[in-house]
């Protein structure tokens, strides 16, 4: 009877809960320089449920209850009350040039975390920002903690909220951070997949192996954490990965194209992840890999797709077709070689190139080259989120075209100084590249000195540099005058994709790292030494006296 | 002025300008207080922006209100602009070599006014624009001033010093003696101070507090908040900025263990301002002179010392010749100065530009140029207590008791 009874209660409480759904896809695209881009997203979504209220921060949570929802995320989520959340752990640098816009739009090189939190009078965003970093430090073994106060920005109008924000009294607020140094391993691949209902036993998550995905070309992680309205929360878990099938082809196989930049070489589930799909999830409700066909080629495909719409093949994973390897072939084709670089037209609408141009360590100029590869005038956001390690001279920022001065071109939105040992640098401006040219940006910039105790162990090798963040977001020629940077104009055009350029890195000057007690020392007998012969001069007085033989 | 000496004084002054006017590379070591910082200021107040909020700017908000509105800083304003400094500066220096003297000219008018212009320790800052420049100028003012005993305008200038840089403010009390005492030579011949003069103090430091209070006011008016305090003025007590100077306070803080950070931050700031009334009290009878003195302190011991702290030091001994005879070691003080007025700028490059030394090779410099300071220091106070004796016979001398 009291088993009968547990079994009643338990069935009660499933009915009360929000339904859950998780959803997993695999996403696989040939890159025209013979890579494969593969994008994993796992979707788990909490119907019907709200983001807490920071209001309620004050009692105690209502007790919650997840079947398939990461239980570990869902406590961090309600403990800080974070409506968005997005944590991306990336290594390597996105080619934006050779392969196009990437599936996750979060590419750059290190982690980047950044939330959107209500405001409390109770515990203020800021004390959960600092709660939630160290959290999500805890639960992705990533070193998440260093994202303080010195490398946080609120860039509003380049990290809009994906999802909706629930319309509460009290105003929502951005938090970003970056930490370009940070690495992604394997010690972060197996949090994320703990957090996975069927971890990596069944399904698409099979194939994430760390031993494949940590040697790709480019690789990343996300966590995406949104609130969409009427539906209920959404925690996307995304992994990312430029594979080179070429390199682990030992014949270096190709297929010859009429079109010498469209040629891909083979691949197949265990040449590029070692694994196959023995079993599909049993809890996931969809389970898809799409693979982006070549439009001209002639390939052979097995198995055979569940269907095939224009240039996608869709595979729905279910236990019939088990185990799943699919096959690429490109039959007839001799060894594979690379297409040249000069040949192809980036994917992008922009190119974007940043150097730190100079030789010594106390001085440097920021360079920035964007290309804009489209006929039309594009304007584009530019946002830097410098640590104080960099400290720009804005009097100093030209913009020139084929060397000709455009200043007028730049459009400063906001900017605010760093402020060393505390507060990063934080630049908003709009850019305005006329059709097919290259804006070249300028700024002077000066290297603080630091204290010994900040430099990292590694000290010579310097600090990496955030990437800086371009958005292009109008495509046609509007006035100066239609755009007001105040209100939030740029959302209502079509959404916005950022483009990350690569990090940079500093040197600033190092001291000794011998020399504390010696320069205490040094320092103080100097100081001393003037300090008591002043002294003497002014207490003691002088006075004459006889010296002759007659003295005695 | 003596008509007589304004060919020289305008050729000095001529000579300054064609220096600066020409494309001379200024070592970085000089440029310390520099001008982009003035100049990143001037450009976030003239686009709305906070320049102590939304910027990092450590310049008083009157000297970026003069440089946006009055005196706009171009390639080619900006060499006039600091040349006039220098100029000003070197005659406000005769004109207190004149009042010490109590004469209308001297032979010796040229003589000062070189000693100013044609010092490289004032000449290099100013090439490189540094704001350095404008507080010497305001000092020999306020100092000048002073000395003819108009004592509102000393004040009042003396209060716009205090606002570029607020270590100076306790040069006060010496400011305040020197109006009421005067700035006549008594080296030779000591006498205490009159207390009756001691009572005329306070309503020259009420006077002080209130053209300061206005100042004040002023530059926070102008600045639009009082974001400007912390940025410009606590700067030279928390040293925020560690960029690598003459002085000896920027390796000491970069080496400092953190615990500690504070407790020796406290330490040289008041060690700083011990000098003080001692100085003060020993040389109540020639006031000039303890100023003088007052200023190789503050050169040798500031934060943020530009090479125009000693420049104006070594500069402003051309007043007091009459100690020159009782300089004892002034040619070891000479030799280290010129030691290391070459190895700071060969060091500097070495370590930052070459990458070829470490920063241990550019602190040793400064503390050789620290020790040169402190020798001139030493030297001159010995000099200033042992005119009183006089001449000696052959077979007596001077011991201290």
């Amino acid at each position: 009877m009291r088993l009968l009874g547990r079994i009643g209660a338990l069935l009660l409480l499933s009915l009360l809960c929000e339904a859950e759904q998780f959803a997993e896809d695999l996403t696989l695209r040939p890159l025209r320089d013979g890579k494969l881009a593969a994008s994993f997203s796992f979707t788990t979504l909490l119907e019907n449920a709200t983001p807490r209220h920071p209001g309620s921060l004050e009692y105690d949570d209502d007790s919650q209850h997840y079947a398939l929802f990461p239980l570990a995320l869902g406590q961090v989520l309600r403990e800080f009350a974070v409506t968005e959340l997005h944590l991306t752990l990336n290594a390597g640098k996105w080619d934006y040039d050779r392969w196009g816009y990437p599936d996750e739009p979060g590419v750059g090189t290190g982690a980047e975390l950044w939330a959107w939190m209500g405001d409390s009078a109770f515990i203020s965003v800021d004390q959960r920002w600092k709660g939630l970093r160290n959290a999500l430090a805890g639960l992705f073994c990533a070193s998440l903690g260093s994202l303080d106060e010195q490398r946080t920005t609120s860039p509003i109008l380049s990290f809009q909220p994906e999802g909706s924000l629930p319309n509460w009294t009290t105003p929502h607020q951005l938090r970003h951070a970056t930490l370009p140094s940070e690495h992604v391993c394997t010690e972060n691949l197996t949090p994320f997949l703990k957090l996975l209902p069927c971890k990596s036993r069944s399904g698409i998550a099979t194939l994430l192996n760390p031993h494949k995905l940590f040697d790709a070309d480019w690789h990343g992680m996300g966590v995406h954490v949104r609130y969409r309205q009427d539906i209920g929360v959404e925690v996307r878990l995304a992994f990312q990965a430029v594979i080179d099938p070429v390199r682990y082809s030992p014949e270096r196989r190709r297929e010859v194209s009429q079109i010498l930049t469209c040629i891909y070489p083979d691949w197949s589930f265990l040449s590029i992840f070692d694994r196959v799909i023995e079993r599909a999830c049993p809890v996931a409700d969809t389970s898809i890999i799409r693979v982006k066909l070549p439009t001209e080629a002639s390939y052979a495909m097995t198995p055979t797709p569940t269907s095939i719409d224009a240039d996608l093949a869709t595979f729905l994973v279910d236990d019939a077709m088990k185990p799943l390897d699919i096959v690429m072939k490109w039959p007839g084709e001799s060894a594979f070689s690379y297409p040249p670089r000069s040949m192809t037209r980036p994917l992008t609408h922009l190119s974007v190139r940043r150097a730190l141009h100079g030789s010594n360590q106390y001085s440097a100029q920021l360079f920035i080259s964007v290309k804009n590869n489209s006929p039309v005038q594009v304007r584009t956001g530019y946002l830097e989120t410098m640590p104080w390690l960099l400290q720009f001279y804005l009097h100093t920022m030209h913009a020139h075209i084929d060397g000709v001065p455009r200043d007028d071109l730049v459009t400063l939105l906001s900017y605010t100084a760093p402020v060393p040992h505390a507060r990063p640098t934080l630049l908003q401006a709009v850019l305005t590249l006329p059709p097919e040219s290259t804006l070249q940006l300028t700024l002077d910039v000066s290297k603080p000195f630091l204290r010994y105790t900040e430099h990292p162990p590694d000290a010579q090798r310097g600090w990496d540099l955030p990437p800086a963040i371009f958005v292009p977001f109008s495509f046609e020629n509007i006035s100066q005058e239609d755009w007001d940077p105040r209100n939030t104009a740029w959302t209502l055009l079509e959404r916005p994709t950022r483009i990350y350029t690569p990090v940079l890195l500093v040197d600033p000057a190092t001291p000794d790292f011998s020399m504390p007690y010696n320069v205490i020392i040094l320092s103080c007998t100097l100081i001393a030494l003037i300090f008591g012969s002043v002294f003497n001069y002014l207490t003691r007085t002088f006075v004459v006296v006889h010296v002759g033989e007659d003295s005695h | 002025m003596d008509f007589s000496q304004v060919p020289v004084f305008s050729a000095l002054v001529a000579a300054r300008l064609c220096l600066a006017l020409s494309p001379l590379p200024v070592d970085q070591v000089y440029k310390l207080a520099n001008s982009p910082a003035v100049q990143e200021g001037v450009y976030l107040l003239q686009h709305g922006l906070d320049p102590y909020y939304e910027g990092a700017v450590r310049h008083s908000p009157l000297l970026l209100s003069l440089f946006s509105t009055v005196l706009p800083l171009t390639t080619l304003t900006a060499p006039l602009l600091w040349t006039a400094c220098d100029a000003v500066s070197a005659w406000a220096l005769v004109n207190i070599w004149r009042a010490r003297l109590n004469v209308s000219h001297s032979s010796r008018d040229a003589l000062v006014a070189a000693s100013y212009l044609l010092n490289p320790y004032i000449v290099m800052p100013s090439l490189a624009l540094s704001t350095s420049s404008y507080e010497n100028a305001l000092c020999l003012l306020a100092l000048l001033f002073a000395c003819r005993g108009q004592r509102s305008m000393s004040l009042l200038t003396f209060a716009f010093l205090v606002q570029l840089s607020l270590s100076t403010v306790h040069l006060v009390i010496p400011l305040m003696l020197l109006i009421v005492t005067g700035p006549v030579s008594r080296l030779a011949s000591p006498q205490p101070l009159d207390t009756d003069k001691i009572k005329l103090l306070p309503p020259l430091a009420a006077e002080f507090i209130l053209y300061s209070l206005f100042l004040t006011l002023a530059a926070t008016i102008s600045s639009g908040s009082c974001a400007w305090i912390e940025q410009s003025w606590m700067a030279p007590f928390l040293l925020p900025d560690l960029t690598p100077n003459t002085g000896l306070w920027w390796y000491y803080f970069t080496e400092m263990f953190d615990h500690f950070r504070p407790f020796f931050l406290m330490v040289f700031s008041v060690h700083l301002f011990i000098y003080v009334i001692p100085i003060c009290l020993k040389f109540q009878h020639d006031i000039l002179y303890g100023w003088y003195l007052l200023l190789g302190v503050f050169a040798t011991f500031k934060s943020y010392p530009t090479l125009s702290d000693p420049g104006l030091f070594i500069s402003m001994i051309s007043v007091f010749p009459e100690v020159f005879p009782y300089l004892s070691y002034s040619v070891i003080t000479g030799l280290l100065h010129l030691h290391a007025s070459l190895l700071l700028p060969l060091f500097h490059s070495l370590w930052l530009t070459q990458g070829t030394g470490n920063a241990n090779f550019f602190y040793a410099s400064t503390l050789v140029f620290g020790m040169a300071n402190g020798g001139v220091l030493l030297d001159s106070i010995r000099a200033g207590l042992r005119i009183a004796m006089g001449e000696l016979k052959y077979d007596h001398d001077v011991v201290q008791e």
